[in-house]
């Protein structure tokens, strides 16, 4: 018993404390969730509708695709099928990820209604070095990608930016952060059009 | 009573002034070091971070002050920790709701003030000691102290790295940008600029 009333002499403040301050962050977070939510789905349609100009509502596929990743990891990806105002499909749009020169990145992936051609990519996260690596973020770099053929990309040192085929000249210093965006587009691209192709979804314009 | 207002009054002044030079965190004392190497690329960001530190100063101090004759000396550190921890939370929900563009910016930054020593510091040398009025006056003042050498800092590496202060243009139109003063050595070089012209002073004045 007087083992229960020292702990209870020493510890009250701590347990206390700890109750009201997880508290306050429960409310806090309670108010401000609804706000968070909203930012980042307003982000993610900003940054798809920019590369799919005619889009005006993003609709999810029912199902997640599953998706491989190096090292046997496997990823769930939600893709988004983007209609116009007048309720066709003018195209898909799809999160994808994966380890970058500093840290993870994200992209935002956008390609044609019958997934023969990439729209382009735009940044979501990218903790790249800045003046380099984060350049994967200029249009220098993404133009690259706009019109490409939706198939496996391949990175080149040399070679001419404004020919649009499935080379993507690197970003000159920051090889590995090109590397990655090829990598990552690659991984994600192949298999989601393999699965989206084999459930007969493309170009149907529904 | 005369005698005791002036005390009062000097006290006050003293706590709320000691943070901006004398007690400086970044070019005095060189404490909390991680945000003036890290966020001080532009000038925005570095504002934001020194508002979010003098936030969680004021709040932590306060609290650990009118708590501070509950605390056990062998549960303070957590307390302080639990304390600190809370705010910065708060603060991040905030700066990610109403403040995105800063709050992807700032990144990990933003959750890392938890462990700046700044505030751990002002917590047991102030907050734990003195009362309410006092640790909110030294947490302004330190906080304070803090945002101006961090702004100090970003503004030098933003006029020279892209010829802009505060996202405006200021440099001539034939400027060539010093990248080098975006990346890391940008933040070191101008950090052990300001501190040899701060020691090179106090120095002067000293003899």
């Amino acid at each position: 018993m007087s083992k229960i009333k020292y702990f209870i002499e020493q510890s009250w403040l701590l347990i206390a404390a700890s109750f009201c301050f997880g508290l306050l962050i429960a409310v806090t977070d309670a108010a401000l969730s609804p706000k968070i939510e909203e930012n980042k789905a307003t982000k993610l349609n900003q940054l798809t509708m920019d590369l799919l100009r005619e889009a005006r509502r993003f609709v999810a596929l029912d199902a997640e695709i599953e998706v491989k990743l190096a090292g046997g990891k496997k990823e769930k990806v939600k893709v988004y099928k983007a209609m116009s105002e007048a309720g066709e499909c003018v195209g898909w749009s799809f999160n994808a990820s994966g380890q970058g020169f500093a840290d993870k990145i994200e992209l935002v992936v956008a390609v044609d209604k019958n997934f023969e051609k990439i729209a382009g990519f735009n940044v979501l996260v990218s903790n790249e070095t800045p003046g380099f690596g984060d350049r994967i973020k200029s249009s220098y770099y993404r133009s690259q990608f706009v019109e490409a053929p939706a198939e496996k990309l391949q990175l080149v040192k040399t070679g001419d930016p404004k020919k649009i085929d499935s080379e993507i000249v690197s970003i000159t210093g920051a090889t590995v952060s090109s590397e990655a965006v090829i990598g990552i587009i690659n991984t994600f691209l192949i298999q989601i059009k393999e699965h989206i192709q084999q459930k007969g979804l493309t170009g149907d314009g529904k | 009573m005369g005698n005791d207002s002036k005390a009062t009054t000097g006290l006050y002044r003293r706590a709320l002034l000691a943070g901006l030079w004398r007690e400086n965190p970044t070019f005095r004392l060189l404490i909390g070091m991680c945000p003036p190497l890290a966020v001080t690329t532009a000038v925005k960001p570095a504002l934001t971070m020194g508002i979010s530190v003098i936030f969680v100063l004021v709040c932590s101090n306060l609290v650990t002050s009118l708590m501070r004759n509950l605390l056990k000396p062998h549960l303070r550190i957590i307390m302080f920790t639990l304390n600190i921890a809370t705010f910065v939370t708060i603060c991040d929900l905030y700066l990610r709701a109403y403040l995105p563009d800063m709050s992807e910016i700032l990144g990990a930054y933003v959750p890392l003030i938890i462990v700046n020593c700044i505030i751990i510091f002002r917590a047991e040398a102030c907050a734990s000691k003195c009362g309410p009025v006092v640790s909110v006056l030294d947490a302004i003042g330190t906080g304070s102290g803090f945002t101006i050498a961090l702004c100090i800092l970003a503004g030098i590496r933003e006029i020279l790295a892209t010829g802009c202060f505060f996202g405006v243009r200021v440099m001539p139109g034939g400027f060539v940008p010093w990248l080098a003063m975006q990346m890391p050595v940008g933040a070191f070089v101008t950090l052990g600029l300001i501190l040899g012209l701060i020691s090179a002073v106090t120095r002067k004045k000293e003899a």
